[in-house]
């Protein structure tokens, strides 16, 4: 019997589940404008004005959100405008604890 | 994030379709030229060193793996990762292009400033963009001298008379109101 530890485990799972998703998240800020977090996000992700000031108080209320989700290539893409615009922004695997 | 009231002056306002006109007075006109120029500067001092390797220059590979010192570069180039070792990586690859689009947000933003006739400013839609960038660039730097992280606007407000930092302090407050009263403009859609 072949015995599978957990690393194993891990690493079929990462296997079968492909590109998992990664998450982009933008953090609260004293400076930037909400009205300017949410333009950004409408602009940047072609976001409703809805979308894009839901997550702008979400940020706002509660210190972070995630702003976008995709391959880890596409998140990079994402933190790289939202740092261009002056938004603080990080990406992370999306199964990580936020 | 802060909100901001934007009615009491003029500002910026939409022109139509696709412009957004504001006018400055000398002295107006004069100061954002002097702090978008520091920006520029700023950016400047953190220079590529890869004259050994243009085909790194070409492809925008930077020797900067680590995170700036200056706590103002730091805000205007912050890590993209939590880990460090990611963030570094990340910013191997990224930061000289991250710069140069500061750099270029700034530059239109300065353009303008010193071509207009009379103070008077027209952007379009990317001009405005890019002014829009600037000058949250300008109102990262002066929060991060103003410590607004961990000062509150009322101790901001109750400021002393001859504190260097209370002028700062109403700069600041005017690039916000200004910066929200291009986005206003923007977002306004109902002609």
């Amino acid at each position: 019997m072949v015995k599978v530890d957990e690393k194993i485990e891990e690493a079929i799972k990462e296997i079968f589940s492909g590109d998992k998703p990664w998450v982009t998240i933008v953090w609260d800020d004293p400076v930037n404008l909400m009205t300017y977090v949410t333009y950004v996000l409408m602009e940047l992700f072609g976001y409703s004005r809805e979308k894009a000031h839901e997550l702008m108080m979400k940020v706002h209320t509660e210190g972070k959100a995630v702003v976008s989700t995709g391959s880890r290539e596409e998140m990079e893409h994402d933190v790289a405008r939202l740092h261009e615009y002056g938004l603080w922004a990080t990406l992370q695997r999306g199964d990580q604890a936020i | 994030m802060t909100d901001h009231d934007s009615d009491e002056q003029h500002g910026f306002h939409r022109h139509g379709d696709n412009a957004f006109v504001a006018e400055f007075s000398e002295s107006e006109r004069e100061v954002l030229i002097n702090l978008v120029e520091q920006i520029i500067e700023l950016l400047g001092e953190r220079t590529d060193n890869h004259v050994d390797d243009p085909l790194a220059a070409m492809v925008g590979i930077t020797t900067h793996d680590s995170p700036p010192e200056d706590e103002v570069l730091l805000r205007l180039l912050p890590n993209a990762y939590a880990d460090q070792v990611d963030a570094a990586e990340f910013r191997r690859y990224t930061e000289s292009t991250l710069r140069g689009k500061k750099y270029a947000h700034s530059t239109s933003m300065r353009v303008t400033l010193k071509s207009s006739v009379d103070g008077i400013i027209e952007l379009d839609h990317d001009g405005a963009n890019d002014w829009l960038g600037a000058m949250n660039d300008i109102r990262l730097a002066l929060g991060v001298r103003l410590k607004v992280e961990q000062t509150s606007h009322e101790e901001l407000e109750l400021l002393a008379p001859d504190d260097p930092m209370r002028g700062v302090y109403a700069v600041y407050s005017w690039l916000g109101w200004l910066q929200e009263s291009l986005i206003v403009a923007l977002m306004d859609e109902a002609i």
